[in-house]
């Protein structure tokens, strides 16, 4: 009818094709015991890696997560738990850096924003899903995080002292930067600061 | 002879009558004769009758007279009344009879007082019957006085008689003859008139029909126009004798013509007409046809100028007209080969456009064909549309299912986050344990690595997804513009299917042109034909035309040298 001819659909290999995704779908779904030995070989010479010895210095136990693009790390002593930030109480007349209160099994903590906090600039969209409850003795509050993304052994050598250049609040609070740029904080620091104590007195 | 001819004629004739009238008159002399004694016979019979009518009366009377005598009946007395009146009336007409003969008379004479008597016998008787009777009467006639008187009468009627016979034997005698004498005399009358006319005839022959055979003779002559015959009169002063001289006059006057005419022939019209009379048709007809041939001449004289003129332009004409005949024959070549091309270009033609016609009709075969399929066309797409929407039906359920798919995906990657944040928790709870919590840090970092590895694989999931989607999107949009390709094929298809009939019916059409132009083109090839073939009675036409101007020019210059000769001719007559 029409002067280009038509795409010829190889209907054969139209089948095959789709018998072969079918079976390879009930593969995965039913996977045989052949993969599942591999799985299992695979997991078990993970396990088997002997971990960073601790006599190769003194090390750090710290949490990662991410914020604006930027990775950063907590020491996990003072880290209580990770929580999705869920029914999130806004607070009149509260300073700038602080978003709200969030009741955590009967506690109600509350919330800052870091990066409103170290006055560092709003890039882009972020998740700020997640709450990251500090606590050292009687002071706890959240922090909020994009993406948690573990807790991880670091060698106290690998932390690097910051740039001297940096002042200011940021450099009061920044305990050092590793080679694969994550930012450690010094999470006493940032726990024992009296400006995370807010007592204002509203005139009304 | 000094006699004319009418008196010849006269003379002739007159003694022919003299010998008819001598016959003429003794015939009638004898035919008076004849009835003369004819009549004394009659007279004779006459006289004869009334004798015996007398004695008959008398007998009657007697008879009457005897029956009453005897019967006494009166109406036996009818006889002797009749026989009583009648009787003076006889005897008076005998006696006017013989009056012309005295012995007879005198005989007469005798007989009257006996009849008397006789007559008044018998009425005494009659009276004395009636009278005193039968025996009275009876006395009477035994007296026979009745008797002796009727003797006496009966003796003189037969002496009457007898003379009349002997008078009428005399008179015959001389009839006979005076008619033996006519006879005679009309026989010789005849003969003489018989010798008189061959002698008349021989005579006239001779004398008068020779000479006019002669003259007759001439006469023949001169109307064949033998103008030369000589005639003698001689010294006849009669009809003839002037008739020949009268000839002879013609024979001279008609040579005076004749040589008129021979000098007229000879071209001279100068010659003078000398009338023989005023009434000389001839001479006055000559004297026309002169004056007339004048005025011809100069007509003619006229005339051949024209003709001459004439002449020389027809022959100009002709000479145009043949070359104009042989530039119309090279013409009439060209246009005849022309038409042989022409005949063959249109033979081509008619093959052609047989072909043509056979063409067309397989391409009308080829239509309903071509109909047919496009009706199954039409059949397809409508199949072809249903099943489109059943595939569009299936990739929307698809779309569907793979967003519940999404849904799983959401719920999954929910449970992934949370489970890294419990192996989070778990880890921090681990550090916080010391020493102890080393294995379960372990474990929890295990299940930290199994939660990312889940999101990963929830994002892969969502990756394959969106395609998926993107996909059946795609198949979606590809499903639409396939049905909507489909309705326009379905459209396009019945729109030619439509466009295919009109073309069947074109092609019909077509088929059907095709054959009548094969049909005409076969008539235009016989028309070819029929034109080659006039081209060709053209060109025959042609040659002829080409000759018949050569002959027309050679005749034109004929007509030109006859005009020119004719001049000549005219120029001979002196005027």
């Amino acid at each position: 009818m029409t002067a280009s001819t038509p795409k010829r659909i190889d209907w054969t290999a139209v089948r095959e094709r789709m018998a072969a995704a079918e079976a390879t779908l009930r593969e995965t779904l039913e996977p045989s015991s052949q993969a599942h030995q591999q799985v299992l070989q695979q997991r078990a010479r993970q396990m088997a890696q002997v971990p960073a010895s601790d006599a190769a210095g003194e090390t750090l136990e710290v949490l990662q997560f991410v914020l604006a693009h930027e990775h950063y790390a907590l020491a996990s002593r003072f880290v209580d738990e990770v929580y999705p930030l869920r029914e999130l109480t806004q607070l009149p007349g509260a300073p700038r850096f602080v978003l709200g209160i969030v009741n955590v099994r009967g506690r109600i903590v509350s919330v800052i924003d870091i990066k409103r906090f170290f006055d560092l600039p709003e890039r882009g969209v972020s998740d700020l899903n997640k709450v990251i409850i500090l606590r050292d003795g009687s002071m706890e509050f959240g922090v909020l995080a994009d993406v948690i993304e573990g807790v991880n052994l670091l060698r106290m050598s690998e932390i690097q002292p910051p740039l001297p250049t940096l002042t200011g609040i940021r450099a009061e609070y920044l305990h050092g930067v590793t080679a694969q740029r994550l930012i450690v904080l010094d999470a006493q620091k940032l726990i024992r600061d009296p400006a995370m104590v807010i007592n204002e007195t509203v005139e009304s | 002879m000094k006699f004319s001819i009418g008196a010849k004629i006269w003379l002739s004739f007159v003694a022919i009558l003299i010998v008819i009238v001598v016959i003429g008159s003794t015939a009638y002399q004898s035919i008076n004769t004849l009835i003369e004694a004819a009549g004394w016979r009659s007279h004779t019979y006459q006289v004869r009758t009334a004798l015996a009518v007398v004695l008959s009366n008398l007998k009657d009377a007697e008879t009457g007279q005897r029956g009453y005598l005897i019967t006494g009946e009166d109406r036996y007395l009818e006889p002797y009344r009749a026989a009583l009146q009648q009787m003076d009336g006889v005897q008076a007409e005998l006696k006017t009879l013989t009056a012309d003969n005295p012995a007879q008379q005198q005989r007469i004479t005798s007989l009257a007082p006996l009849v008397q008597a006789k007559m008044s016998e018998l009425k005494e008787t009659i009276d004395l019957r009636t009278g005193k009777g039968f025996e009275a009467a009876r006395a009477v006639v035994l007296t026979d006085r009745g008797k002796n008187v009727m003797g006496q009468i009966r003796a003189i009627v037969r002496e009457m008689d007898d003379a009349e016979a002997a008078l009428l034997k005399t008179r015959d005698e001389g009839v006979q003859e005076s008619s033996r004498a006519s006879q005679l005399t009309i026989l010789i009358g005849f003969l003489a008139a018989v010798i008189i006319v061959i002698a008349a005839g021989i005579f006239l022959t001779r004398n008068i029909g020779q000479p006019l055979r002669e003259v007759t003779g001439i006469a023949e002559k001169i109307s064949s126009g033998d103008l030369s015959v000589g005639l003698d009169p001689g010294n006849r002063s009669d009809e003839v004798g002037q008739l020949l001289r009268a000839f002879s006059r013609m024979g001279e006057s008609l040579r005076g013509m004749a040589a008129v005419a021979e000098k007229i022939a000879a071209g001279d019209l100068r010659v003078e007409i000398v009338r023989q009379s005023e009434r000389d048709a001839l001479g006055i007809a000559f004297g026309k046809m002169i004056t007339t041939l004048r005025d011809m001449n100069g007509e003619l004289q006229g005339g051949i100028d024209v003709l001459s003129g004439s002449a020389s332009e027809i022959l100009a004409g002709t000479t145009q007209i043949s070359t104009g005949a042989e530039e119309t024959a090279t013409s009439i070549s060209e246009t005849s080969s022309t038409v042989e091309e022409i005949k063959q270009t249109a033979n081509v033609a008619s093959q052609k456009s047989k072909t043509v016609s056979e063409t067309a009709q397989r391409a009308a075969q080829v239509s309903q064909a071509g109909r047919k399929a496009v009706d199954e066309v039409a059949d397809g797409m409508q199949r072809i549309y249903d099943q489109m929407a059943q595939v569009a039906d299936s990739i929307v359920r698809l779309s569907e299912q793979t967003q519940q798919i999404g849904e799983i995906i959401t719920t999954v990657n929910d449970l992934a986050e949370q489970s890294n944040l419990l192996a989070v928790n778990a880890s921090i709870e681990a550090a916080k344990a010391g020493e102890q919590g080393k294995g379960f840090a372990v474990v929890a970092q295990e299940v930290k690595s199994l939660a990312e590895q889940s999101k990963q694989a929830t994002v892969q999931v969502r990756g394959i997804l969106g395609e998926v989607q993107k996909a059946t999107s795609g198949a979606v949009l590809a499903t639409e513009q396939g049905s909507k390709a489909v309705e326009v094929g379905l459209k396009q298809s019945n729109e030619a299917g439509e466009a295919i009939r009109q073309l069947a019916d074109t092609i019909v059409e077509n088929a059907q042109a095709a054959a009548q132009i094969a049909i005409s083109a076969q008539q235009q090839l016989a028309g070819m034909d029929q034109l080659a073939l006039a081209m060709d009675n053209i060109r025959t036409a042609s040659s002829q035309n080409i000759a018949s101007a050569r002959q027309s020019e050679i005749t034109a210059q004929g007509l030109h040298d006859l005009g020119q000769k004719l001049r000549g001719m005219l120029a001979r007559f002196k005027l």
